[in-house]
């Protein structure tokens, strides 16, 4: 009954040789994710008649000679990018019946590289959290069990088997901590190395595209398509930086892999057995191990929110019901944006924006924001300092198993989720989350972390120890209330 | 007691770029609303600014023709705060590091000394939409084509003393972005827009006393009335004994008054932080002396340069470089034909008047130097005489028409053909016996009477200086 899962490379060569076609791939994939969407809550919409329309494109320009990467592979889409022609939600129910007049760019370049959008997938309020649990369209489930969350939606139609490529935005972890929760592979790229045009971001300078998939490779083939400069977002000219040539192997007697479990008592002996499973593992595969100590990481999962907090409350100050989000009916302008901000933002995006108004106001900007920052650009050296001693750096993902759905923890205990994620982003270094283990029978990931631009090699150190490690069931199982 | 007047303006000019600061809308007016702009002008969900490098550019040569301090590495930060006219919800300006800082520029007093103004800085900024009110009061409509236009705002120190200082202060201004390139400054068209500061304290006081701030001015002489009326009011409060309530004026010129348009000025929170869509602005200091080498002459400098190399007296100068476009005009009309008093005398002259009565600028005016130079030509080689010149200037003004195809259209061409005017002659001195006898008599006067006659009779063509000569001839003595 588990249907064989085939990886998003070789699908794309097996179209593009003839021996299969984007369409009937398509129908089926639909009929597919139409079922599984009534019982897990995957998709905000699923574009029917648009992925047809691109399957159609897809074996044409096959057909026609064309060579396309990602030819036929079905992509999900978090619904915070915008889609041209497409209804964008943005993680608010005042947005549904948005339709973004343009394509986000890292949708566009999925698109031409031939992949087949399947469908916009759920997310938190206005995209802020990393359960779904918030989300106005109510909570996605879990593949595994139907009990738990399924942390990103995205993650969840991968695992699922509703489609094979996962393009979503991770700001403290969503994506990373959904990819863990959901038993595959979630990388955050480099800040830089995808455009973030068509993104909307709560955080300018945390929020990023990246990519989720069952396996390192097909995350290697699609960031290789994404990846480049792009005028639309400045932070692109990092991508004129890179190698143009790429190393084809590695040899791991070269690496070495720092190894962090010295948070003392806050990590669980679950995160610890992980990694030092995961860790003899890398040392089986002949990469080198060394321990590392990590001296600020506690103050930065603070530092992070604090700055989120205040981009946020400016990111999202557009939603005033003159142009967009809900516009409310009142007797004044004052009213008008109370009422509208009301309608637009769900409980967590509104305590949001108040803690960022409330940071950057000017008796708390000082002590609050700049302190943050400047805690960033400490946490920025350390992490240098670090990478000094090792080529990458594994740590744990999650602090706990996916939240259980109707259970929803209060706030603070939900920042905490990011207690790992988060500080990876504040120092704006890319990360992998890759499947270690199941605990309870719910999968457990590790983060596998470099320094700026080390993406490629963080996807082929994990590839060379993946195997046995890709372990999500295509099935669904129910929880065992239901 | 007698109090002094304490200004300070601050000045925002639209920058003369082909597109907006952070998208590739066009940059330029348009009746229709709503028609300049994008997803990224409107502040569409995932849209990203991207820094146009020309203002960049504008905004650097604006600081230095300021003499401000550049700063090398300067960036954008958000201005936040909730009106319909800003798309985003903030207004992305430089707050924390502008551009330029610290520079001056030197005025006239009312008596005519020299006075250094203190400019405090010069920063970019975007500007905003345009609301649009209905009559009746029941709905607003926002036009967006405005938003996104790259500005610089230019802030003062508070050194301007009087309403005087304040609008020489910003017809100098005017003059040097102009000349720069940087701006139309047009401020009957908003390309310049200006709000004053302004406050009275007792003479010999160095504390500020409490300010008013006005706005909604569209000329420099508005500003200079609304502050002499600001004066007044404030003075006359103080004089009763009252304080000064710090708040928000309009100027209305209408009725010539100020009315408030906001109460108490409080310092507003724009809890301002660094953008982070953006990348820094980073400068070369090669890049800041390429751009001091290539800024152009100022008005100054080149009113000098008229005086010594074209020898015009210091009025003429003066006059001519009172806009870059003027200027301009006058040294190319000068590469056409080499007579630079004479040319100065046309453009002071009827072109000015043309351009007066017509509401135009030189820049936009049809009569260009290729048509003045060639005008001024045939006049020296005696085709047409300056009067049928100064018609020939009308209607090429409004024509286009090059001069000569006018005089050759019109039969324009001066008579200097003696054999035609003698006729011409014996009849005008039959006609007026009496001017004849008393020219006669000794009264000399009377010949140009008689060389006006001649000249009606062929309706301003004929060579007033043969005509004279060929009558005293006539009617001299024998």
């Amino acid at each position: 009954m588990e249907a064989k899962r085939k990886s998003a490379h070789q699908l794309a060569r097996e179209i593009g040789n003839g021996q299969n076609t984007a369409r009937r791939l398509t129908e089926e994939g639909l009929k597919r994710c139409k079922n599984l969407n009534a019982s897990l809550n995957t998709f905000t919409f699923i574009a029917e008649n648009e992925a047809l329309e691109q399957a159609k494109r897809v074996d044409k320009m096959i057909a026609a000679g064309e060579e396309l990467p990602l030819a036929g592979v079905p992509l999900a889409v978090k619904d915070d990018f915008c889609c041209s022609g497409l209804p964008a939600s943005l993680g608010s129910a005042a947005f549904k019946n948005f339709v973004s007049p343009y394509s986000a760019a890292a949708v566009e370049a999925l698109l031409e590289a031939g992949c087949v959008l399947i469908g916009k997938t759920n997310l938190d309020d206005m995209g802020m959290g990393s359960s779904t649990l918030s989300s106005p369209f109510g909570p996605s489930l879990n593949p595994w069990s139907t009990e738990y969350a399924a942390g990103s939606a995205g993650a969840a139609a991968v695992s699922s088997g509703q489609c094979l490529l996962s393009l979503e935005s991770d700001t403290g972890g969503a994506l990373r901590l959904g990819a863990s929760h959901c038993g595959i592979f979630g990388l955050r790229p480099t800040p830089g190395r995808i455009s973030r045009y068509g993104l909307s971001a709560f955080s300018s300078s945390f929020s990023q595209a990246g990519i989720a998939a069952a396996n390192p490779e097909d995350i290697g083939v699609a960031l290789e398509v994404l990846s480049g400069f792009d005028e639309r977002d400045v932070s692109t000219v990092l991508c004129r930086e890179l190698p143009q040539e790429k190393e084809k192997d590695i040899d791991p007697g070269t690496i070495t892999i720092g190894v962090w479990d010295g948070d003392g008592d806050r990590q669980s002996s679950a995160n610890r057995d992980l990694i030092s499973q995961t860790g003899e593992k890398f040392r089986q595969g002949d990469f080198k191990i060394s321990e590392i100590s990590l001296e600020l990481f506690q103050e930065t999962l603070r530092a992070y929110y604090i700055v989120a907090f205040a981009e946020a409350s400016s990111n999202l100050s557009r939603y005033d019901g003159i142009r967009f989000g809900e516009a409310a009916a009142a007797r004044n302008l004052d009213e008008l944006y109370e009422q509208s901000r009301r309608c637009t933002f769900g409980k967590e995006a509104r305590r949001r924006s108040i803690f960022g108004t409330v940071l950057l106001g000017k008796d708390r900007f000082e002590p609050y924001y700049r302190q943050a920052l400047k805690i960033r650009r400490l946490f920025q050296e350390e992490m240098a300092r670090v990478f000094k001693q090792c080529d990458l750096l594994l740590l744990p993902v999650v602090k706990n198993l996916a939240p259980l759905i109707g259970r929803e923890a209060g706030f603070i205990d939900q920042y905490e989720e990011d207690y790992y994620t988060a500080p990876i982003s504040l120092a704006g270094l890319p990360a992998l989350s890759l499947p270690a283990g199941t605990i309870e029978n719910m999968p457990v990931g590790l983060q596998l972390v470099g320094p700026p631009l080390a993406d490629d090699l963080i996807l082929k150190v994990a590839a060379g120890i993946a195997e046995g490690l890709s372990i999500p069931p295509i099935a669904v199982r129910p929880g065992r209330d239901s | 007691m007698d109090y002094e007047v304490v200004i300070g303006l601050e000045v925002h000019v639209e920058l003369k770029t082909e597109s907006k600061l952070f998208c590739s809308c066009p940059n330029c007016f348009v009746p229709e609303p709503n028609v300049n702009t994008c997803p990224v002008c409107l502040g569409f969900p995932g849209t990203l600014p991207r820094l146009n490098r020309e203002a960049v550019k504008l905004a650097l040569t604006a600081s230095l023709a300021l003499n401000c301090r550049i700063a090398l590495r300067s960036w954008f930060d958000r201005k936040n705060y909730f009106y319909p006219d800003i798309p985003k919800g903030y207004q992305i300006s430089q707050f924390y590091e502008p551009i330029g800082s610290r520079g001056s520029l030197t005025i006239e007093d009312d008596l005519g000394r020299p006075k250094v103004i203190r400019i405090g800085r010069v920063h970019m900024e975007e500007d905003a939409g345009k609301l649009i009110h209905s009559p009746t009061g029941d709905a607003s409509l926002v036009d967006y084509n405005r938003a996104g236009v790259p500005l610089v705002e230019i802030v003062t120190e508070p050194d301007l003393r009087t309403p005087g200082d304040a609008r020489r202060y910003l017809e100098k201004l005017k003059i040097i972005l102009q000349y720069a390139g940087v701006s139309d400054c047009k401020m009957e068209e908003g390309s310049l827009r200006c709000d004053a500061n302004i406050s009275l304290r007792p003479s010999g006081s160095e504390t500020l006393g409490s300010k008013t701030e006005l706005k909604n001015m569209n000329s420099f002489k508005a500003v200079e009335k609304s502050l002499e009326h600001e004066i007044k009011r404030q003075r006359a409060i103080l004089k009763s004994g009252k304080e000064v309530i710090s708040q928000t004026l309009r100027w209305e010129e209408e009725s010539q008054k100020t009315i408030v348009m906001r109460g108490k000025l409080q310092a507003h929170d724009y809890r301002c932080f660094a953008d982070c869509d953006l990348a820094p602005i980073e400068l070369t200091a090669e890049e800041v002396e390429e751009a001091r080498a290539a800024l152009p002459e100022m008005a100054e400098a080149r009113a000098e340069r008229f005086v010594h190399d074209y020898k015009l007296p210091d009025y003429d100068a003066l006059m001519l470089t009172s806009s870059r476009g003027l200027a301009d005009y006058f040294e190319s009309c000068l590469e056409f034909y080499n007579n630079p008093k004479n040319v100065s005398n046309w453009i002071m002259g009827e072109l000015s008047a043309r351009l007066n009565s017509a509401g135009i600028e030189i820049e936009s005016c049809s009569f260009g130097p290729e048509h003045m130079a060639e005008l001024l030509r045939m006049i020296d080689e005696n085709l047409i005489s300056g009067k049928i010149a100064k018609d020939v200037l009308e209607k090429a003004f409004y024509s286009g028409k090059m001069p000569r195809r006018i005089v050759e259209e019109d039969g324009l061409l001066q008579i200097s053909d003696q054999s035609e005017l003698e006729g011409i002659i014996e009849k005008v001195i039959k006609e007026n016996p009496d001017s004849v006898g008393n020219y006669r008599r000794g009264k000399t006067k009377a010949i140009g009477f008689l060389v006006g006659q001649v000249m009606k009779e062929t309706r301003g063509k004929a060579n007033p200086k043969l005509v004279n000569e060929l009558l005293v001839k006539k009617i001299g003595f024998k």
